[in-house]
């Protein structure tokens, strides 16, 4: 399954200029293209806009016709209830958002980098089988298991505890998986052949020759797994209390009113989770961006 | 139960569960960190909705020299799955936990979760409780498992200027003359309709099954042996007619959802059954415009209850003693005079019902209604009714059962035929 | 492709790395160490900690779903495969699957397909992209359960502004809750619109991958966009594109958040009459809010088989597309 695709045995990447004129001969520029870009654009936003304009507004702004679609003036207000709410914990539920995304993306990133490569580049007996064992490890639905890892959070004595948003996490089969396809298609194996030769150990391999390669990958599945357990939401509810809750769990608890949503808070309880992940796609995917692009140029 | 300060650093983290993968059956369970070193001791009790205990809490704290600390999930269905499965595994609940109606016979099953009241001197209590209220309360074994702690009653909150504009009175002793039983609240529900004011007569059936049922009294659902009754019960099936009847007249807008909520905004619809924990709902979403508008008058059908909760104590709380006492301070006639006048639920105590504080009161909010006196009537005179364990799910399956059948997508017979099988089901 | 011991060995014998024996053996002893057992530590951490969080908790559900077993009551007996009798009986765990099917179909293939085309388009253009790129992942950045809400309000049936823009156009409300294909299609809208882009832009990292002179002498023979589209991108793209089928398959077969949050009144119940409710979400009903754990764990055990067949399938079916020689 691998491409014969030429790379450079030069690792570290250097920095092309962008090939503009190079490419105009091949890349069309029809205004349909870029209509169908904008579209889809308008339609990914419009949700997480509208989102916002009732974060700015009071809870009855959401059924209004025609609907609001311009910002409002409570988001102040909406910011002060959101961070006075006694039952939600929002600030102590961004923090521990924070910690226990930040552990697992860089766990799994570690981790997932070292199996997946192994299972690409490294002969050994049964690596198929192991392949294949974390591809159906990716098919057990978390929910599955959701109450013996209950039980085993109880056992532990984690539940309530940051823990246990945490410590189940630090794999993942699709993590494992998607390194493994960067590895089979993006390392070399005269490049490990080289380093055999120089007569690196294989974990020396990995930091040195292989790790290198696999950033662009490693970037994308850390951002990725950020994300994710950021915006865990069922196991946080199952397993933490209101007083020691993530993100999710906060704004979940931001209800004045047992029987009815408020959503003008719950939205700026959202608001205030999603931007956090704005700010790291903002900082990392221009990184992303930059190496994607220089894999296109050096072919 | 004491905080845990937000410094877990991803190393200590890590490093724990490199122990628990290293040590695995040796590592014990940490016990929850509450702070009894120094004797001093410190409560936990879990709260659904509002429940109106911060003041108290405070006295509480005050007179008693212990610390507590409420815990609180607003959402009760969020709650009660939490509440379920820290009394399953043994641990994680509070010392002192709030229990709904519809969930205690559920909860009581447990033979050996909850502490026994009466080994706290609960018995004495009796009296200050609604009889119907205390055998609510007490497991079919004789062990006092809940105390209560407030109603609903019942009520039909209408708008009155939808009312008027119908032509129909809009003063509530006359409204509550329209329709001393459900026949007349469908005929006064065809006039209105006639009157053709844009809003509907109702905004959905589902909750005068609950109603009409509890009303009747009985075992609706289930038998206090857990058998399912829903069929044997002729009042359940009587009940069923009488409130599909009504489906003409509803917006179909199924209860709890965001659409319902909306309507009462958008004033779309002019009676709504209401215990009194419903007017505080009403208030928040109608908002200033809605002030005035809406009033309470009596139900048809005569006295009823919808809702209500309990306070109890699981065994696994390391402080039963001061719990029992928390629980028996706030369930008391002066507590619950003191959520009454925090957050408006309706007592539970006779005593308290009849105090100036409840009977005197009026809400401004609706017309100045004296919603005292008026659900504290229904709750004093009604047929008490058994709820068994599997109660939420039959409401559920019923709930499921009548939306479609408002919303057309199944007649009245096949409805009932899937809510019996569901809540089959669920009885297990 | 590891090189065979030998080079280096005598590579560092050549290099005049000690001459004695001894130190000799030693440095072969940790070269051959390195590579057969280097493979194994580097999987295990992964291995372990799946056992214990992933693989245990999947064992004892199987344990439990072999017993009738109440969430409150605990244990109450070993029934053998009762439960699973049951549920191939149960019209209702048919009706989920159904569902979960119908959704998934709904879902995930206009979904790939869209997304290969949108990265083709991002893949022309230059002017742009990067901003585009981002718009692209700020659905997947967004808290699920906020965006549940945001769209069950979006498609309720009297406020819904989705059925006010219907009206706009002379259309009667739908009810999108109470048919099986509108509360399909509303809770597919609100997967597609997360995973779209997110699929896009792993396309687009693919498509990049893709050496430039191979469309350059394309092209020079004279092959249209389209033809090199098909008979160039897809091909190369072949491990991705099995990449994100298996991974989309698996995320939709276990879908919940989105259907629950849609639902009204919490139950779990997909509807009035479970219109819309997915093989996870009866679980949940049956587990936690019936207590009858064994049958949900049984459940839970077929939705896991269920998928890693269906996962199989897909790996099939991606297989036949031609793949870069």
């Amino acid at each position: 399954m691998t491409i014969t695709a030429d790379r450079p045995a030069e690792a570290p990447a250097r920095r092309r200029p962008r090939p503009v004129r190079r490419g105009a001969r091949l890349r069309e520029r029809a205004p349909l293209t870029y209509a169908a870009l904008l579209l889809t654009a308008v339609l990914s936003i419009f949700p997480l806009w509208w989102m916002l304009v009732i974060a700015t507004r009071t809870t009855d702004a959401v059924a209004r016709f025609p609907p609001a679609l311009l910002p409002g003036g409570e988001f102040g207000a909406n910011t002060e209830r959101l961070f006075g709410n006694a039952s939600a914990h929002f600030t102590l539920g961004l923090w521990n958002s924070f910690v226990a995304s930040a552990t697992v993306a860089a766990s799994v990133v570690l981790f997932c980098s070292l199996a997946g490569f192994a299972l690409a580049k490294l002969k050994f007996p049964g690596r198929n089988g192991f392949t294949v064992a974390v591809v159906v490890t990716m098919a057990v639905p978390v929910q599955v298991g959701i109450i013996p890892l209950l039980v085993l959070m109880q056992w532990l004595g984690w539940r309530g505890e940051l823990q246990a948003v945490i410590v189940p996490f630090l794999v993942s089969g699709f993590g494992v998986f998607m390194m493994r396809q960067y590895a089979a298609q993006g390392v070399p194996d005269e490049l490990l052949e080289a380093a055999r030769i120089d007569g690196c150990s294989t974990l020396r391999t990995f930091w040195s020759v292989v790790l290198p390669v696999l950033r662009p990958a490693m970037v994308v599945l850390g951002l990725l797994t950020f994300m994710q357990t950021w915006n865990e939401f069922i196991w946080a509810i199952a397993v933490l209390t209101p007083d020691n809750p993530t993100v999710q769990f906060s704004i979940n608890q931001l209800n004045e009113s047992a029987y009815a949503r408020d959503f003008s808070l719950m939205f700026t309880g959202a608001a205030y989770a999603t931007l956090p992940l704005l700010i790291l796609f903002a900082i990392f995917g221009r990184r992303l961006v930059g190496r994607i692009m220089e894999g296109a140029v050096k072919a | 139960m004491t905080k845990r300060s937000p410094t877990t650093r991803p190393r200590r983290a890590l490093r724990a569960a490199a122990a628990a993968l290293g040590g695995g059956a040796l590592l014990l369970a940490t016990a929850c960190g509450g702070g009894g070193g120094d004797g001093e001791v410190t409560l936990t009790i879990d709260t659904f909705g509002v429940m109106g205990y911060e003041a108290l809490i405070e006295r509480f704290e005050e007179e008693h020299g212990i610390q507590v600390e409420e815990r609180n999930i607003t959402d009760v269905a969020d709650y009660t799955p939490q509440l379920q499965q820290n009394i399953a595994s043994g641990s994680g609940a509070g010392d002192v936990v709030a229990i709904e109606e519809a969930n205690i016979a559920q909860f009581m099953l447990q033979q050996d979760a909850f502490v026994d009241l009466a080994e706290h001197g609960a018995a004495d209590l009796e009296g200050d409780f609604l009889d119907w209220k205390w055998d609510q309360g007490v497991a079919p074994d004789g062990r006092i498992v809940g105390l209560g702690t407030d109603i609903g009653g019942l009520g039909m909150c209408y708008d009155t200027e939808l009312f008027g504009e119908a032509g129909l009175p809009t003063d509530r002793e006359e409204v509550g003359e329209l329709w001393p039983t459900w026949d007349d609240y469908a005929a006064t529900g065809e006039e209105f309709t006639e009157a053709d004011t844009g809003a509907a007569f109702m905004s959905t059936v589902q909750p005068l099954f609950r109603v009409v049922t509890a009303q009747a009294g009985g075992e609706p659902f289930q038998n206090t042996e857990g058998e399912l009754v829903i069929e044997d019960t002729p009042t359940t099936r009587e009940a069923y007619d009488t409130v599909t009847s009504m489906t003409g007249l509803s917006a179909a807008l199924p209860i709890w959802s965001d659409e319902w909520n909306a309507a009462i905004q958008d004033n779309a619809f002019a009676t709504m059954p209401c215990p009194a924990w419903m007017l505080g709902h009403i208030e928040n979403t109608a908002g200033e415009a809605g002030e005035g508008r809406w009033d309470v008058a009596a139900v048809p059908g005569g006295g009823g209850n919808w809702g209500g909760s309990f306070l109890a104590v699981p065994t696994q709380s390391e402080h039963p003693e001061e719990a029992a006492e928390l629980a028996k301070f706030l369930t008391s006639p002066e507590g619950q005079l003191g959520a009454w006048e925090e957050a408006n639920t309706l007592p539970s105590s006779p005593e308290a019902l009849e105090s100036p504080e409840v009977t005197e009161f009026t809400r401004p909010y609706f017309n100045d209604a004296p919603v005292g006196a008026i659900f504290g009537a229904t709750a004093m005179e009604l047929e008490p009714v058994y709820y068994g364990p599997d109660t939420q799910a039959v409401d559920d399956a019923f709930r499921a059962g009548l939306e479609s059948v408002e919303q057309g997508q199944a007649t009245a017979d096949e409805a009932w035929e899937t809510a019996v099988a569901e809540s089959e089901r669920a009885a297990g | 492709m590891t090189a065979p011991t030998r080079a280096p060995r005598d590579a560092r014998r050549g290099a005049g790395h000690g001459t004695g024996r001894g130190p000799d053996r030693a440095a072969r002893l940790r070269a051959t160490l390195d590579t057969k057992a280097a493979p194994y530590a580097f999987i295990t951490p992964f291995f372990l900690l799946f056992g214990v969080f992933g693989l245990f908790p999947l064992l004892y559900t199987v344990w439990v779903s072999l017993h009738d077993w109440s969430l409150i009551g605990g244990n109450e007996g070993f029934v053998g495969l009762d439960n699973y009798a049951v549920l191939l009986g149960d019209a209702k765990f048919w009706n989920a699957l159904l569902n979960t099917l119908g959704i998934f179909a709904i879902a995930v293939v206009p979904q790939l397909l869209a997304a290969l085309l949108l990265a083709d388009a991002l893949n022309r253009i230059v002017r742009g992209r990067g901003l585009l790129q981002i718009t692209l992942i700020i659905p997947y950045v967004t808290s699920i359960a906020a965006m549940a809400i945001v769209f069950s309000t979006l498609f309720g049936t009297e406020y819904g502004m989705i059925n006010q823009v219907l009206g706009l156009f002379g259309i009667d409300p739908v009810n999108w809750r109470g048919g099986r294909l509108s509360s399909w299609t509303a809770i597919a809208v609100m997967v597609d619109w997360r995973w779209t882009g997110y699929n896009t832009l792993i396309y687009l990292a693919a498509m990049q991958a893709v050496p430039k002179d191979l469309y350059e002498a394309a092209a020079l023979d004279g092959a249209s966009a389209l033809r090199r589209f098909w008979q160039i991108t897809i091909p190369m793209m072949r491990p991705t594109i099995l990449f994100t089928v298996i991974i989309s398959t698996i995320g939709q077969m276990q879908l919940f958040t989105e259907p629950a949050v849609f639902d009204t009144g919490g139950a779990m119940a997909g509807g009035n009459q479970g219109q819309f409710q997915t093989v996870m979400m009866l679980v949940f009903q049956e587990a936690f809010r019936y207590g009858n754990y064994g049958y949900g764990a049984a459940v839970s055990w077929v939705l896991f088989l269920v998928i890693v067949v269906l996962g199989l399938i897909n790996v099939l079916l991606t297989g036949r597309i031609k793949g870069a020689t």
